[in-house]
């Protein structure tokens, strides 16, 4: 069964010549349309985010500014992110849909949910829009989750690194915040040596791969690296930050892989998952053909569907980073070691 | 030597901010690096972004007559405040950062977008925000 959050009315979030635009939703909706369903979808209506649940990862005064700016007619916040009229009503929407996804799953004890709506989310702070990002929605419902007592786990694939994501919970033991993404690139975060706080060690868990990388490489670093520490934090619930923009013909990056790669990378994912207790939230993808078939891969794949793939890519560079990585974080994680046992 | 980074979006703040930092290393002998923050959307390759921002680099020397060789060039990806930040780290660790009052895309009276606001919160050297023509 397929918890589809949104879309909603999240068409006026637009501006002229933007990549970060409405027809994503479209695309990921022919994509799911392509599965043949039927039945199996259930949808749930976004709902507005309270103010309570935002402020459990965003500040208030920031919750404040975006909601006047907006109003007072929006527009570039900064280079890459702007805001419209409408865009404090859609992105507490689409915050919302994530939390009603996160409900119905619970409600139902089985399924998989997609939270099919934008802003994306993952590079929003604490108290900043970036990134395209006005409201961390996978941050909000990971809080969620944790609220009521969860371990969660945010595994996160878009080709850019979840800064915002591993910011806000950057200390917060209950909270595994596993991504891969090409480095380097935008916003630059994202090291292995990058590990979590002081409360958290090992609770951030960063796979950096070079421009060029192939599905091999990526499937391989979350198999070695991610596998271990997922099985050892034992997550309750895992969200995925699902971008597609890793895709070979996605505008905005340089990574290599394809649809087939994105059903392994998915397969994997979901392996680490209870019945019920996995979401996708999308974030970027920029090539609507890409995206369509990369998002019907990933559900396709979770939900046993017939599903269409490209074959899996392979022989791209980043085979060497993987071991880097893993030396890296070892060593970030004994000097916080060290430090804390000094303290 | 101590160094001062200067953050550079080629709006008119930046460029005010930029003479004020050569100014400022020209009298008390410091080394000066020209910083750039690549965002998402920016268009040109990061080799382009490194090329234009020497040239502009270069032009900062002639202008303020600091020698060629204290002038340094620095592009990388990322919000303008999350680089300025990190340029306080090595390898460049800069002992002094210098902003306009706002870049191309700020709004007066709005903490929203406000580079030189957070970075005055959150960074651990002095930060001089310089104002530009009003
Ligand atoms: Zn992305």
């Amino acid at each position: 069964m397929l918890v589809l959050g949104g879309p909603g009315s999240h068409e006026s979030h637009e501006e002229e010549g933007h990549p970060e635009r409405p027809e994503r939703v479209s695309a990921v909706l022919a994509g799911i349309g392509d599965l043949d369903l039927g039945s199996e979808v259930v949808r749930v209506a976004p709902r507005e985010a309270t103010r309570a649940e935002l402020t459990r990862v965003h500040d208030g005064s920031y919750l404040d500014e975006l909601g006047a700016f907006c109003y007072a007619g929006g527009g570039d916040i900064d280079e890459d992110t702007y805001a419209t009229f409408d865009s404090w009503s859609v992105a507490r929407h689409t915050a919302g849909a994530g939390l009603a996804v996160i409900d119905e799953l619970s409600r139902a004890g089985d399924g998989v949910g997609f939270v099919l709506t934008r802003p994306p989310g993952h590079h929003a702070l604490a108290g900043r829009a970036m990134g395209f990002c006005l409201l961390n929605n996978a941050a909000v419902a990971a809080a969620h989750l944790v609220a009521r007592g969860e371990r969660v786990a945010i595994v996160d694939f878009d080709v850019h690194h979840g800064n915002g994501t591993q910011s806000i919970f950057w200390n917060e033991p209950r909270v595994l915040y596993v991504s891969s993404h090409q480095m380097p690139l935008f916003p630059g975060s994202g090291t292995p040596g990058e590990v979590g706080g002081p409360d958290a060690l090992g609770a951030t868990l960063n796979l950096p791969l070079p421009a060029g990388a192939t599905g091999d490489v990526i499937q391989r670093a979350y198999e070695e690296l991610a596998a271990p520490s997922l099985e050892a934090f034992g997550a309750t619930w895992v969200l995925v930050s699902a971008g597609y923009d890793a895709h070979r013909s996605d505008p905005l990056a340089d990574l290599k892989l394809t649809s087939g790669d994105f059903a392994g990378l998915s397969r994997f994912i979901a392996s680490h998952a209870g019945p019920g207790r996995l979401a996708f939230f999308l974030e970027g993808g920029y090539n609507l053909q890409a995206l369509r078939a990369s998002a019907a891969a990933t559900l396709g794949t979770v939900l046993g569907a017939n599903v269409a793939l490209e074959e899996r890519s392979s022989g791209g560079p980043g085979a060497e980073t993987i071991e880097r990585a893993r030396r890296a974080r070892d060593r970030a994680l004994e000097e916080a070691h060290e430090l804390g046992g000094r303290a | 030597m101590t160094t001062v980074a200067v953050g550079f979006d080629y709006s008119e703040d930046s460029r005010a901010a930029a003479d004020w930092a050569a100014a400022y290393a020209r009298e008390r002998d410091c080394a000066l690096v020209l910083v750039h923050a690549m965002g998402i959307l920016e268009q040109a390759s990061f080799e382009d972004a490194r090329a234009s921002l020497a040239a502009a680099g270069a032009d900062l020397a002639a202008r303020s007559g600091l020698a060629d060789a204290r002038v340094h060039a620095h592009v990388d990806y990322g919000d303008a405040c999350s680089v300025m930040l990190r340029c306080i780290e090595a390898p460049i660790s800069a002992s002094l950062l210098v902003v306009g009052t706002r870049g191309h895309h700020a709004h007066a009276g709005l903490l929203l977008g406000s580079t030189s606001l957070e970075l005055a919160e959150h960074a651990l050297v002095p930060v001089v925000i310089v104002p530009g023509q009003r």
